[in-house]
């Protein structure tokens, strides 16, 4: 058999999963490289089974391998093992599909979905042997491009990237191609593409603007340095998914991966506006899928891939106006093809637990929660539309249905926290314990009993958000804050059957340096990588003590971007980006977070967040 | 109820995947092909399914062997068909065959399987060890400690040996060896025998593997034989003596 692999036998043999390197997956595409005009080599920088994972790049690949004149392929991070024997053999990173080297690509897309990804960024520049600078490549290079939620706030790898794509990939890629195409055609400069490029809507050329500093280190001005480079870029919006590609043959891996299943996206975008998520903003408005249309993938990704089980996605998937009807349609389906369905998150209601019901192992699975926070002053403050009511009604009724696990999720360190509302979390998992010791009998309960897991994370302000002006905790306020929570849920009634989880506070602060850092910062990243770091999402390769020392050797103060509380008028590093959703009504909502008053929803009013423009989903819905 | 053993290949890229994956690969095949294959009870189904014998990863195939219970069919040819519409490049179904209701799992019944087994290009050994290994193969004794999961154990590798000849052409070893729930012998394991017996270092990522078929056995006048798990050709036989 006729084949080609980058690595020898020898090489592949001497790695954990190999499987990770060979491509050659069910529905990857192979195309003849000489009749097509672009490649694009998309990659996720992290390790295959994370970015194998991913819906975004499925949309993408799919979208592209649909151009006939254009071959996209993929690219994942090498595990650390691979990436010693890479160095160590001197040779360069390759994609998938071709096994060519990226090098020779046309354009490198890289997704930046976490700020704890950067230095892997830079891994995969310098294994495929692209200047990490973008101000140090040429013609013999691919285009730099990112996209994905982090480019929101390029900033801090603006020195790395040739341009950034803000917003959703499904409508401007074409047009890009085409210019590309039309412009290498003549003989243009790289410098002078660059600046093409950045006339067109949703296109971020960060070597194209000129910042300038205040004395205390905010930023005075960001100015394009032509006169013909737009001041704001607006991010892309796709107004309708109805005719719009969806991938329905998905790359599937042999391996096993996060995300093993198909994934029907029902809708982009929410209504709900909680003060904290940054992806409620980023995607506004809501736009649904006609339930026509979804079924009609869903029967296709089934066929296509041979998965066992669908999964619903979306922000917030109770708010599909047609769920009833989705989910009738997807059980009676699935239960004759033998397939899984796997629920996301549903509001829990009478409603989701009967569809539950029919899903899953009622004594296997779980009831999740997600209160936020421990006191309903708190979640009027983060504008989190769920009350104790809610969360107790829901448990009572899932406990007469024969749930006796429960998960909570809570944030720790929001603006205007107080020790009440620390002490608020032991108390609602406590009340649901006893919840389930008046709705369910002793005899009834079988020699089983209530368990409770209540989780925290350290909250991160992020940009877009009305608690971008906010500052964070420190690390060591994280952990005291922790340490509360715990002896508030020891000091519970029924504290034994509950259990407390919390994540580690220096991927937290390292998280919020970035995600409101500036581009000084890309010196920092880059120095961080070449002291070692790279994998920083994984806690067991996070070197937190190599990236402080980082910053103390370059003189960046980390507490900068994080404790620091902003002025109302500072100008932002991201403010040259318009995500749809106006700085004003950021920041009427940051003042009503500070009142404790709580915002209604997209459908049951509007609140003239600038998002009306697009005219489009849930703006131009009637009111119910 | 059908029940029914495939025969299929295993080439190229794919040889690096392991034996689950490939497991999980069919599973998701037999959903693309949608045939009509029968589910287990109980609240997470799982198709009737099974392997005769994992290969090692790296290795290649050309006789690798699953059987499954359908509920209804055309065709085996039918099936072939329906699999090989939607097989990656690198594996196919080669032959499907109808067993009979009380026919036993192919895990069960293996016996032997065939190798033809040569050395990677860039990890050949610098002496003439299709010579070397004739005279190995020729003592009356081959003994070898074998890791099991409750220890180690000595064993005589030369029984386990059924058949062996080697091509000077492809610098290849065609042999049957044992592979039966009883005893089995592994290829590497007797090539780092081998290699001991002349002092040489030895790692098992030089030899490129290929199993060109998984055997069971049989008894005729003849005495007990062993031959491919799917086949119609009595010639295919090998006897194996004792």
């Amino acid at each position: 058999m006729d084949y080609k692999l980058a690595l020898s036998d020898e090489m592949l043999l001497g790695v954990e999963k190999p499987e990770r390197y060979i491509g050659h997956e069910v529905n990857s595409v192979i195309k003849d490289k000489s009749a097509v005009d672009i490649r694009f080599a998309m990659c996720f920088p992290d390790v295959y089974e994370i970015g194998m994972s991913h819906l975004g790049i499925q949309i993408l690949y799919g979208m592209f391998n649909s151009y006939p004149d254009v071959w996209c392929e993929r690219v994942y991070s090498p595990w650390l093992d691979m990436d010693h024997l890479l160095r160590e053999k001197n040779i360069p990173l390759f994609a998938l599909e071709s096994q060519d080297i990226v090098k020779d690509f046309d354009f490198l897309g890289i997704t930046i979905q976490y700020e704890m990804c950067y230095t892997n960024i830079l891994q995969i520049l310098d294994l495929s042997g692209i200047p990490i600078l973008s101000c140090d490549r040429t013609w013999d290079d691919p285009l730099v491009v990112g996209g994905g939620p982090c480019t929101y706030n390029p900033e801090p790898l603006a020195d790395f990237f040739d341009f950034f794509y803000i917003g959703e990939g499904e409508t401007r890629y074409r047009q890009i191609f085409d210019m590309y195409k039309s412009l290498r055609k003549s003989g243009i400069s790289r410098e002078a593409f660059l600046h093409e490029i950045s006339k067109l809507p949703g296109i971020y050329v960060p070597s194209l603007y000129d910042v300038k500093y205040n004395e205390n280190g905010t930023i005075s001005s960001m100015e394009p340095i032509y006169e013909d480079v737009p001041r704001t870029i607006s991010k892309e919006m796709c107004p309708s998914f109805n005719d719009q590609f969806y991938p329905t043959k998905p790359v599937v891996p042999y391996i096993k991966v996060t995300q093993d299943r198909v994934v029907l996206e029902i809708m982009r975008g929410c209504i709900r506006g909680c003060r904290f998520c940054q992806a409620g903003q980023l995607y506004k408005p809501l736009r649904e899928k006609d339930l026509d249309y979804l079924k009609k993938l869903a029967i296709e990704s089934l066929k296509n891939t041979g998965y066992e089980e669908i999964s619903l996605s979306s922000l917030s998937s109770s708010d599909y106006s047609k769920l009833p009807e989705l989910l009738d349609f997807l059980i009676d389906t699935c239960n004759k093809k033998k397939v899984n369905i796997s629920l996301p998150s549903l509001r829990i209601d009478a409603f989701s637990l009967d569809v539950m019901s029919k899903v899953q192992d009622v004594k296997k699975s779980s009831l999740t929660f997600a209160p936020e926070a421990g006191t309903q002053r708190m979640r009027d403050v983060i504008n989190k539309g769920l009350t104790e009511e809610d969360i107790l009604r829901g448990a009572h009724e899932a406990f007469l249905g024969g749930w006796n696990k429960v998960k909570l999720y809570f944030m720790l360190g929001l603006p205007t926290e107080t020790d009440e509302d620390i002490a608020g979390i032991g108390d609602i998992a406590n009340k649901i314990a006893v919840e389930y010791f008046e709705t369910v009998s002793k005899e009834k309960r079988n020699g089983r009993t209530i368990d409770i897991v209540a989780s925290t994370s350290f909250f991160v302000p992020k940009p877009f958000t009305p608690f971008q002006w906010a500052p964070m905790d420190t690390r060591e306020k994280f952990l005291e804050k922790a340490n509360k929570t715990r002896k508030g849920i020891m000091s519970q009634l029924n504290q034994k059957h509950i259990k407390y989880n919390w994540h580690e506070a220096d991927a937290s602060m390292m998280e919020g340096i970035f995600a409101r850092g500036d581009r000084r910062l890309c010196r920092a990243v880059k120095s961080a990588y070449e002291r070692g770091c790279i994998f920083d999402a994984w806690s067991e390769y996070f070197k937190f003590d190599i990236w402080m020392e980082t910053f103390r050797d370059l003189g960046i103060d980390p507490f900068f971007y994080t404790t620091r509380e902003r002025a109302e008028d500072e100008i932002f590093p991201w403010d040259m980006i318009n995500c749809g959703v106006s700085k004003a009504f950021l920041l009427r909502e940051w003042k009503n977070a500070l009142e404790g008053k709580p915002s209604s929803n997209c459908r049951s009013s509007c609140l003239g967040c600038g998002a009306g423009v697009y005219d489009v989903g849930v703006c131009v819905e009637k009111y119910k | 109820m059908i029940k029914l053993r495939l025969k299929f290949s295993k080439n190229g890229p794919i040889k690096f995947i392991g034996h689950l994956d490939v497991m999980r690969y069919f599973q998701k095949a037999i959903r693309r092909a949608d045939l009509d294959i029968k589910y287990s009870e109980g609240f997470s189904p799982h198709q009737l399914l099974s392997f005769a014998q994992p290969l090692g990863v790296g290795a290649t195939s050309d006789g690798e062997y699953l059987d499954m219970v359908l509920n209804s069919f055309v065709s085996a040819s039918d099936v072939m068909d329906r699999l090989n519409a939607v097989m990656n490049e690198g594996i196919s179904i080669l032959a499907v065959k109808e067993l009979s209701d009380n026919e036993e799992k192919a895990m069960t019944v293996s016996f032997a399987a065939r190798y033809m087994i040569r050395f990677r290009e860039s990890l050949k050994p610098d002496f003439d060890w299709i010579s070397a290994m004739t005279e190995y193969l020729s003592e009356e004794r081959l003994l070898a400690v074998k890791k099991t999961k409750s220890g180690e154990k000595e064993i005589d590798m030369k029984p386990m040996i059924y058949e062996f000849s080697f091509d000077r052409e492809s610098e290849s070893v065609n042999l049957l060896l044992a592979m039966g729930s009883l005893t089995t012998l592994k290829p590497a394991l007797l090539f780092e025998y081998f290699f001991k017996s002349l002092g040489r270092q030895f790692s098992p990522v030089m030899l490129d593997i290929h199993r060109l078929d998984i055997y069971r056995s049989g008894q005729d006048e003849k005495g007990l034989y062993a031959e491919p798990f799917i086949t119609d050709d009595i010639e295919k036989r090998v006897y194996i003596n004792g």
